[in-house]
């Protein structure tokens, strides 16, 4: 999380040209749901997640996060498919989620590949007017495929902390040296 | 078959279920096998068993329809905090998935990181 | 107890006795998966009362026993996205005994503490992590066997358990230290 959240402390640094999110996976994500055997959609749009907030019990620390996370976001849509089997969805499935995700709008920030098992994991953040206004997550695995798009703002201090909350295990990291952290793959 | 997988068999080890378990089991399904029998004395107040009594026959029907009409009410603020702990659910598991993946990245980064000459 | 009067009089399933058989599988499911055991009983009894009532429709005792841990995973499951606070951490003075003597106690160094520090950090993976690795380590079932219980594809079991034990092994060697990752075939 400390790593990503450099990265995203040096963007903070590049003034970005405003662009219009004119974007709209659905045919994609429908032709997956397609071939998938199991698929879990959350789709909350600002209204539901005002609607949501309401709910969370200010006594749990997990769920004041997600307020806190919550609070300015304008919608969260989660898709997750799982295949059978390796090869029931290929990389032409993938190009039109990433098709809109193109700089100067939108900067990939991370693209990641596990040895041990096909995992990847690409973070796309979105800039306009100086603030984060859109986060997307592609993270794909042989028999598995998630697709994130948060529409903000989005505070990025607010999702570093997301390792280690509701339930996911915090990794401890080394402190990294100073610098800008590319893509690796 | 390593180490840890030898430890997490020890520590997943079956437990026992507190003292009287299965009693209360039992009690909820005896409980559970004897509701349709009170339903039906309840229904027989209702019908057959106030013979005789018109008046209070209407005072029952009207009761009732203020139980109703108070259930209706209750069962709508029901379906709202339902419909609110769904949502609520709902952000709690977009938060999760989104965090697990971002969590991913960061493991890979550091496994990335861990492989990789050091740089001069 | 009998089973419920709209049982076929050949059925040779006694409601009792199916109680008592399996009262630490279902309970031990609920236990590990949410770390409490007055939420493991809730949802142990919620188990056999489906069970009373559709037990007219269980043709065996094997049909009963991948019945009730199917439906134990779900509603452990269930009850935990319900109850955010119910995977809390049991003191000691209420965790229970274990029924029989540990299996591994020729292990010489392994510490009672240990078990302890690994049920902790199993509660805290990622939901269905962390049933897999109950169903894999409790109830030592095969990856095809947890595929069918939880409903889920048998990469996604496979993948899912080889990232548990990355996870959980990196946890380990930061908290008890680098020899444990030495320790291994």
């Amino acid at each position: 999380m400390k790593r990503i959240g450099i990265i995203i402390a040096l963007l903070f640094a590049v003034q970005l040209p405003a662009a219009a999110q004119d974007w709209d996976p659905g045919g994609a994500l429908k032709k997956l749901s397609a071939k998938a055997s199991k698929a879990i959609d959350v789709t909350l749009d600002q209204s539901m997640l005002q609607f949501a907030g309401a709910f969370l019990d200010s006594k749990d620390p997990d769920q004041v996060q997600a307020k806190k996370i919550i609070s300015n976001m304008k919608g969260i849509y989660v898709h997750s498919f799982e295949f059978e089997k390796a090869g029931e969805y290929s990389e032409d499935d993938l190009t039109p989620l990433r098709a809109p995700l193109k700089e100067p709008v939108w900067s990939r920030i991370v693209n990641v590949r596990s040895k041990h098992d096909g995992q990847n994991v690409e973070v796309y953040f979105k800039k306009e007017d100086g603030k984060f206004t859109g986060l997307v997550v592609i993270a794909t695995e042989p028999t598995e495929l998630t697709f994130v798009d948060i529409i903000g703002p989005i505070n990025p201090e607010d999702f570093k902390r997301l390792g280690g909350q509701f339930g996911i295990p915090k990794v401890e990291i080394d402190q990294d040296p100073p610098g800008k952290k590319g893509e690796t793959k | 078959m390593n180490r840890l997988e030898d430890e997490l068999k020890r520590a997943l080890e079956r437990v026992q279920p507190p003292a009287g378990f299965a009693e209360r089991v039992l009690a909820r399904a005896r409980a559970e096998a004897e509701k349709p029998a009170r339903s039906r004395r309840w229904l027989g107040l209702f019908g057959l068993g106030l013979a005789g009594a018109g008046s209070l026959r209407w005072a029952a029907a009207c009761a009732l329809c203020v139980v109703l009409a108070a259930s209706g009410v209750i069962y709508e603020r029901d379906m709202q905090r339902r419909r609110g702990e769904e949502a609520k659910d709902q952000v709690m598991l977009a938060l999760r998935i989104t965090g697990s993946k971002l969590q991913i990245a960061e493991q890979s980064l550091k496994e990335l990181d861990s492989t990789s000459q050091p740089q001069q | 107890m009998t089973t419920a009067a709209a049982a076929p009089a050949t059925h040779k399933l006694d409601f009792e006795d199916l109680v008592r058989e399996h009262q630490r599988m279902v309970f031990s499911i609920g236990y590990h998966f949410l770390h409490n055991a007055a939420a493991a009983e809730e949802v142990a009894q919620d188990v056999f009362l489906e069970l009373f009532k559709r037990l007219g429709t269980l043709e065996s005792p094997e049909h009963v026993t991948h019945w009730l841990r199917r439906v134990a995973c779900h509603r452990s499951i269930d009850y935990a996205r319900r109850n955010k606070g119910a995977a809390a951490e049991v003191s000691w003075d209420q965790l229970p005994e274990p029924a029989q003597p540990a299996r591994h106690s020729d292990l010489g160094n392994s510490d009672p503490m240990m078990s302890k520090h690994l049920q902790q950090m199993v509660a805290a993976l990622p939901q269905k992590m962390r049933m897999v690795v109950i169903l894999r380590y409790q109830e030592e079932a095969g990856l095809e066997e947890i595929a069918n219980t939880m409903g889920i594809p048998l990469n996604t079991v496979k993948s899912t358990l080889h990232r548990a034990h990355a996870m959980l092994r990196a946890k380990m060697e930061q908290t008890i230290g680098k020899e444990w990752g030495e320790v291994n075939a």
